[in-house]
C-alpha cells in the first residue's frame, strides 16, 4: 500500500548563490556552519626569520574565506625573501614585508580583510598591536622569535584564552605546536560513515520489535519477491529471536556463536531461484559481526564522561551541560541516545522508508529526553535544541583534546622515543628488513627548538643546548645527525617544506575554528627527508 | 666554497643553496659541485594539470629554482575553482587554466620560464614527453594517470639514458592525500598500484529503476534513466545549471513519490559530477610534498621517495597521520610487467610465415597464435567472424602490405597459454 | 640529478632481460586485454560476434539466438564498447532492439550486476556474455528494470510467455509497441 507522505514543499527553483558556488568544494566538508565560523575568525600572524611558513599558512586560510588576518612583522624585504616567499615580488624589495605580503594575500579573496603592523618602517611594538586590535581568535607565530615578543603573546593568550600555534620550519624539517587554553571538546568529529551505523539489534525498542515481528510473522509464507526484499535488520531481529529460544534466552556471543548464527541465517535464505540465494540474506550475514555486539563506549566518550572539569568557565559551557545530561541518559538506559541513521539495504522503498522513520522517531525521542534533562539542569535553560540534536547524533564519537596533562619532562619523552627506535631497529633486523617502523621525529623537535632564538647555531651548539636540558641525549647518534641537518639549513626555510607545514597548520586551524574534525594533540613534527609526520603530546 | 653573493648581501637562493651546496648527514656522497648543480638549471620539468594541485606545483617548482617548466591542462577556469586554485581570479573565469597559471607564476618569480599547453595529454606524442627530465602530475582522473604512466614506461629505452623519467604523482580528497614517486620500469608503476584506487561504489540499475531508497538513488535515476528517456536537451552538460536543475527537479519529484527526503541541488550536482571535496590546505601539502621529492631527485640534497618507500599517504581528518609504504612491482603488470622482446623478421615475409615460425621456435611452440599490432588486428583465430575478416592478411607481407615497421609492437596470444601474452618489438633483417 | 640510469643498468644486468630499444609503437593495455578476452570467448552455437572494423576490437556487436526458454526463436543484438579504462571499468553493453524483458529497459539498458556494481577487473568478456545468455533463459522478476514485465512474470508465467511472444513478433503490450525480433530458420 502506498504510504501517505508528509507533503514536501516543491523544490525551490533558485540554484546556489555566487558564494555557494565559489565555496562549493569546501562546503561539502564543513557545511555552512563551519563556513560561518571561519568567516568570523580574526587571525594574527607574528612573523619573523625567513618568514614564509606563516604566510603560506595564511594563504590556505584566505582562500577558504577567513574573516580577517593581520601580519605583524618588521622585516624589510630582501633578495633572499624573493627566493622563498611567493607573496612578494621585485617591487617589494626594501619595503615592509608585512605590508607587501598582506596586499598580495588579499588579492586571493576580496571577501577577506587584511591588516599589517608596523605601519611604518621601524621596530614592531607587538604589545601595542595586541592592545589596539579587536580580539584575536587565534595567534600563530614563527620561530625564530624575540623572547620579549613571545612573552607578550603568552600574556595575551592567558588573558583572553586565545589558542596559540608556534611554527618552526628550517631546511627539510619543521614542527608546529598548538597551545589551547583549556580542554577542547569536539562534537562534530566527522567519523567515517562505515563506523557510524548503530542498529541496536541486541536491545531494540518496542516499535522496532513490533515492526520486525509483523513482517516476519509468516516469513515462510511470503512470496519469493517479498521474501527477497525483507530488510536485513528485520531478518537479523527475526533470527535473533529464534536463536534465543534455543539458547536459553542468550544472544550469540563470541566468534563461535556468531559463526553458528550466520549459518542459521543462511539456512533461512531461499535457493530455489536462478541466483541460488538471496541478496538480503547475504547482507544480513555480512552485517552480523559489526552489529551483533553489546554496546560499548568508544574511548573518546568515556574520556568525556570521566573528565573532571576544573575550570569554572569551561564548566558552564553548553558542551559540558549536554555531556552531563547524556551521561545521565547513559546510566539510566545503558546506552547512548540513538543516532537514528539507517544504512542502505536491500528492501522495497516503502518498507525501507518506514524502517527509517522508526529509527528517526526513536532518535528524536532520545534527544527530547536529553533536552529535558539539559533544560532542568543549571545553565541549561536556554539551550539550543539543535545543539542537543547534534550532540545526540554524534555522541559515540565526541572527543576531548588537550585533556591529558602535558609531558613536561623531556627526558622521559626522550627515553620513550629512544626505546621505540631501538625496538623498531630490532624488528628490522629480526625480519631481515621486511618489516620496519619509522624512526622517531622527536629528535628533530629537540634540534629545532634548540635554534628557536638562534637560527645560526652549529651542530655542536645544538647538541650542547639539548644535552643541557636532556642529559640522556648525550652521544645519541641520530640526534647528532639531526643536529647536523638543522645546522646545514642555517635557519633558512625551504619553500616546499614551509608550504607543506603551512598546509598542515591551516588544516589544524580550520579544525579548531570550525570545531569540526579532530585537531592534533598537540605537536606535529615533520621530516621532509622521509616524508613523515609524527604527533606527540609535549 | 663560499658563495660570491655572501659579500654583497643576501642572494635570492641563499636558503636553498644551503642545502644544495652543503652535503648533510643523509646525503654524504652527493655531488654538490657547480657542474652537478648546473644540471638543475638546465632541467626541463613537466607539470600535468593546472588545477588545485597544479597551481601549487607551479609555485613550488618555481621557488625550488626550476627554471624551465611546462604545464598541460585542457580545462578552463570555473568559479568553484577559486577557493583553492590561487593563481586564478574572478575575472579569469572561462580562460584556459594552463595559460593563466603559467603567466601568473612567470610574472611573480623572475627568471622562471613557464610554457603553457592548453590541451589534453593525449594530444602530445613521445617526442614531446622525451624533452623533460621529470614529470609531476596533479590530476583528478585515473584514466589520465594511467595514460601518462603507460607513456613513460614505454618510453624507457636501454640505448638512451635520458629516456627514464621519474614520475611524481599527487592526489587529494578532502583532508586526505597521497604522493607517489615512480621510476618507470624500475619501481612499481601506477598500473601495479591500481587497487589503491577504490572504484566508485555503484548502485544496481534495478534499484534505481524500481526500489529507490536514498536521495542518491533518485538523482542517479534522473541522470541515467529519466534523462535518456526524455532528452530535455540534446547533450547533458554537467556544468550547465539549467541541465542540473532539470535533473534536480526530476529527482525531487521521484523522491517525493517514494517518500524519500534529502534531495538538494547541491547533492544533485555532487552525485552527477562525482564531486570530490577539495580545499587549499590539502592541495598545499600534497603539491609541496611532490615538489620536495622533485627537488631531492634533481639535486640529491636528500634521499627521495621511490626505491625504498614509494608512496606517502596523508590523512588529516582525525589528528594527522602519514604513512609511507613500500609497494611491490607486479610481475604480471600489463604496463611494466612483461618487457617486450626484440623480434627480428624479414619485412618481406608473409604473416602466415611469421605465425608458422612461432610454432617452430623452441621457446614459443605456439600452435594457434592470434596476433595484433597497435590499432590493427593482423590475425585472430577466434571468434570466427574476426578470423574470417582477418584471414586474407595471412598472405600479405609484413611491411609493404600490412604496414608494420621497425619499433612496432606485436602481441601474440594462444589459447594453449591462457595466462600469457607474448609481446615483441619488431626489427627488420 | 639522482643517478637513476646506473640503477636501471644494474637491474637490467640482474634480470638478464633483453629490452628493445628505439622508438616504439606500443599496444594499449585495454587492447591487449580485449585481445586476450576474445581468444578465450566460448560462444557456442547460439551466439556470434560482428566486428564492423576488425582493427577496432574495442567495439563489436554480439548476436544471441536463444535456443530454449521464452525468448526461443528471437534474434537479439548487443553493442559492446570497451574504453581505454577497460578492464578497470566494465564494458558498456546495450541491447539494440526494444524488447519486453524484466531486466532490459526500453532504451536497451541491461540490469546485470557484473555490468555495474559487481564488476571487477578480474572478470572478462566471457563472464558478461554468459550473464547475458542467462538473462534470456532465466529472466529475473525480483529486481527489474521493466517493472510491468516483471510483475507479469511474477503473477503469471503463462501470461508473461504470451506477452513475450507478442512482443517478439512486433506487437504491442499495454500500448507500447516492441521490435520484431523473430528470425526465420531457413
Amino acid at each position: 500500500m502506498t504510504e501517505i507522505v508528509v507533503s514536501q514543499t516543491p523544490p525551490m527553483l533558485h540554484g546556489p548563490t555566487e558564494k555557494e558556488k565559489k565555496y562549493d568544494r569546501q562546503l561539502r566538508l564543513w557545511a555552512a556552519s563551519g563556513q560561518a565560523a571561519l568567516e568570523s575568525a580574526n587571525i594574527l600572524l607574528v612573523n619573523s626569520g625567513a618568514g614564509t611558513v606563516g604566510v603560506e599558512t595564511l594563504k590556505n586560510l584566505v582562500l577558504p574565506g577567513i574573516g580577517k588576518f593581520t601580519i605583524a612583522d618588521d622585516a624589510l624585504v630582501n633578495e633572499a625573501d624573493l627566493g622563498v616567499n611567493f607573496f612578494l615580488d621585485e617591487s617589494s624589495l626594501g619595503r615592509l614585508r608585512s605590508e607587501c605580503c598582506t596586499k598580495l594575500l588579499q588579492e586571493l579573496n576580496p571577501e577577506v580583510q587584511g591588516d599589517w603592523f608596523p605601519k611604518e618602517k621601524g621596530p614592531l611594538d607587538l604589545a601595542n598591536v595586541l592592545e589596539t586590535s579587536p580580539i584575536f581568535t587565534l595567534i600563530i607565530y614563527t620561530n625564530p622569535i624575540r623572547k620579549e615578543d613571545l612573552a607578550t603573546i603568552e600574556a595575551y593568550s592567558s588573558q583572553h584564552r586565545t589558542p596559540v600555534i608556534s611554527i618552526h620550519s628550517a631546511g627539510f624539517y619543521s614542527y608546529f605546536r598548538i597551545a589551547l587554553p583549556g580542554t577542547f571538546p569536539i562534537v562534530d568529529t566527522h567519523p567515517e560513515v562505515e563506523k557510524t551505523a548503530d542498529l541496536r539489534l541486541l536491545n531494540p525498542w518496542p516499535e522496532l520489535v513490533e515492526f520486525a515481528k509483523e513482517m516476519t510473522r509468516n516469513i515462510d509464507a511470503l512470496d519469493d519477491h517479498e521474501h527477497g526484499h525483507v530488510p536485513y535488520v528485520v531478518i537479523l531481529l527475526h533470527y535473533l529471536e529464534q536463536w534465543r529460544q534455543s539458547h536459553s534466552g542468550e544472544n550469540p556471543n563470541g566468534f563461535k556463536d556468531k559463526t553458528e548464527f550466520g549459518k542459521l541465517v543462511t539456512r533461512g535464505a531461499r535457493t530455489n531461484n536462478p541466483e541460488g540465494g538471496e541478496e538480503n540474506f547475504q547482507e544480513a550475514v555480512a552485517a552480523i559481526n559489526k552489529n551483533i555486539k553489546a554496546p560499548e563506549l568508544e574511548a573518546g566518550v568515556e574520556e568525556v564522561f570521566n573528565h573532571q572539569v576544573s575550570d569554572e568557565a569551561e564548566l558552564e559551557s553548553m558542551f559540558w551541560v549536554i555531556a552531563r545530561a547524556i551521561k545521565q541518559f547513559y546510566h539510566k538506559h545503558g546506552c547512548l541516545p540513538l543516532p537514528g541513521a539507517l544504512p542502505d539495504m536491500k528492501a522495497q522503498s516503502s518498507v525501507y522508508v518506514k524502517l527509517q522513520s522508526i529509527y528517526k522517531a526513536k532518535a528524536r525521542k532520545d534527544a527530547q529526553e536529553v533536552l529535558e534533562t539539559v533544560r532542568a539542569s543549571p545553565g541549561g535553560k536556554d539551550v539550543d535544541p539543535t545543539e542537543v540534536d547534534l550532540f545526540c547524533k554524534n555522541a559515540r564519537f565526541v572527543k576531548l583534546i588537550n585533556a591529558k596533562p602535558r609531558q613536561l619532562n623531556l627526558s622521559q619523552v626522550f627515553d620513550t622515543e629512544k626505546a621505540s627506535d631501538e625496538e623498531a631497529e630490532a624488528m628490522k633486523v629480526a625480519t631481515c628488513g621486511a618489516f620496519s617502523l619509522p624512526a622517531s621525529n622527536f629528535f628533530i623537535y629537540l634540534a629545532l627548538t634548540a635554534t628557536a632564538h638562534n637560527p645560526a647555531a652549529t651542530a655542536e651548539e645544538i647538541v650542547s643546548t639539548i644535552t643541557n636540558a636532556v642529559p640522556e641525549a648525550a652521544g645519541h647518534e641520530r640526534l647528532w645527525q639531526v643536529a647536523q641537518e638543522v645546522a646545514r639549513a642555517g635557519g633558512g626555510e625551504l619553500h616546499n617544506i614551509s608550504a607543506i607545514t603551512g598546509g598542515m597548520v591551516a588544516q589544524e586551524m580550520i579544525k579548531i575554528i570550525t570545531k569540526q574534525y579532530i585537531p592534533i594533540d598537540d605537536t606535529c613534527i615533520f621530516d621532509g627527508i622521509s616524508s613523515r609526520c609524527q604527533v606527540l603530546r609535549l | 666554497m663560499a658563495t660570491t653573493a655572501a659579500s654583497t648581501g643576501p642572494s635570492r637562493w641563499q636558503y636553498l643553496d644551503k642545502i644544495r651546496r652543503n652535503p648533510g648527514p643523509f646525503n654524504q656522497d652527493s655531488d654538490v659541485g657547480d657542474e652537478a648543480l648546473a644540471a638543475q638549471d638546465k632541467a626541463k620539468i613537466l607539470v600535468i594539470g593546472a588545477g588545485g594541485l597544479g597551481c601549487e606545483i607551479l609555485k613550488d617548482l618555481a621557488l625550488s629554482r626550476f627554471k624551465d617548466i611546462h604545464v598541460i591542462d585542457m580545462d578552463t577556469i570555473d568559479i568553484s575553482n577559486l577557493n583553492r586554485q590561487f593563481l586564478f581570479r574572478q575575472d579569469d573565469v572561462g580562460k584556459f587554466k594552463a595559460e593563466v597559471a603559467a603567466a601568473f607564476v612567470e610574472k611573480r618569480v623572475k627568471g622562471t620560464k613557464i610554457t603553457a599547453h592548453n590541451g589534453r595529454i593525449q594530444d602530445f606524442n613521445e617526442d614531446f614527453y622525451m624533452q623533460f627530465q621529470i614529470v609531476v602530475c596533479g590530476l583528478d582522473s585515473i584514466e589520465a594517470r594511467r595514460w601518462i604512466n603507460a607513456m613513460l614506461v614505454n618510453m624507457v629505452d636501454m640505448e638512451d639514458q635520458d629516456s627514464l623519467k621519474p614520475l611524481i604523482d599527487g592526489g587529494t580528497e578532502g583532508f586526505k592525500g597521497q604522493t607517489r614517486v615512480i621510476f618507470p620500469t624500475l619501481t612499481p608503476c601506477i598500473e601495479c598500484q591500481l587497487d589503491l584506487y577504490t572504484p566508485r561504489a555503484a548502485v544496481p540499475l534495478c534499484t534505481l529503476a524500481t526500489i529507490p531508497r536514498q536521495p542518491e538513488h533518485c538523482i542517479e535515476w534522473a541522470h541515467i534513466i529519466a534523462w535518456e528517456e526524455q532528452k530535455p536537451f540534446p547533450n547533458l552538460d554537467k556544468d550547465d545549471p539549467e541541465h542540473i536543475t532539470w535533473l534536480y527537479q526530476k529527482a525531487s519529484a521521484r523522491a517525493q513519490e517514494f517518500g524519500i527526503s534529502g534531495v538538494t541541488y547541491s547533492l544533485t550536482q555532487g552525485v552527477v559530477k562525482n564531486i570530490i571535496p577539495a580545499i587549499a590546505s590539502t592541495n598545499a601539502i600534497i603539491a609541496a610534498s611532490c615538489c620536495n621529492e622533485a627537488l631531492k631527485i634533481a639535486t640529491t640534497a636528500a634521499p627521495a621517495l621511490g626505491f625504498e618507500e614509494s608512496y606517502m599517504m596523508y590523512s588529516g581528518d582525525d589528528s594527522i597521520y602519514t604513512s609511507t609504504f613500500k609497494y611491490d612491482k607486479k610481475p604480471d603488470c600489463t604496463v611494466c610487467g612483461e618487457v617486450a622482446k626484440p623480434l627480428q623478421v624479414d619485412p618481406k615475409m608473409t604473416l602466415k610465415e611469421l605465425l608458422d615460425s612461432f610454432a617452430l621456435k623452441a621457446d614459443l611452440q605456439l600452435k594457434k597464435p592470434s596476433i595484433r599490432a597497435e590499432g590493427k588486428t593482423l590475425y585472430m583465430q577466434f571468434p570466427p567472424s574476426i578470423e574470417e575478416q582477418t584471414r586474407p592478411n595471412l598472405e600479405k607481407t609484413l611491411q609493404q602490405d600490412l604496414g608494420l615497421d621497425v619499433g612496432h609492437e606485436v602481441v601474440v596470444t594462444d589459447p594453449a597459454f591462457p595466462t600469457l601474452t607474448f609481446r615483441f618489438i619488431l626489427s627488420f633483417v | 640529478m639522482l643517478k637513476i640510469w646506473s640503477m636501471k643498468k644494474e637491474q637490467q644486468k640482474a634480470e638478464n632481460a633483453e629490452g628493445a630499444g628505439g622508438k616504439k609503437k606500443k599496444i594499449t593495455a585495454a587492447q591487449l586485454r580485449v585481445q586476450k578476452d576474445l581468444s578465450e570467448l566460448s560462444l557456442g552455437s547460439t551466439m556470434r560476434t560482428i566486428f564492423a572494423d576488425a582493427d577496432d576490437i574495442l567495439n563489436f556487436v554480439l548476436e544471441i539466438k536463444p535456443d530454449e526458454g521464452v525468448y526461443h526463436g528471437g534474434l537479439f543484438t548487443f553493442t559492446f564498447n570497451m574504453d581505454q579504462n577497460y578492464p578497470h571499468e566494465p564494458p558498456k553493453v546495450r541491447c539494440q532492439q526494444k524488447i519486453y524483458h524484466p531486466n532490459i529497459d526500453l532504451e536497451g539498458k541491461v540490469c546485470l550486476n557484473i555490468l555495474r556494481e559487481d564488476w571487477k577487473p578480474v572478470l572478462n568478456l566471457n563472464a558478461v556474455i554468459v550473464g547475458l545468455q542467462f538473462l534470456f533463459l532465466e529472466p529475473n522478476a525480483s529486481d527489474p528494470l521493466n517493472k510491468e514485465a516483471a510483475e507479469d512474470l511474477r503473477s503469471s508465467r503463462e501470461n508473461f510467455r504470451r506477452n513475450v511472444r507478442t512482443s517478439m513478433t512486433g506487437g504491442s503490450i499495454r500500448g507500447t509497441s516492441y521490435d520484431r525480433v523473430m528470425f526465420n530458420r531457413a
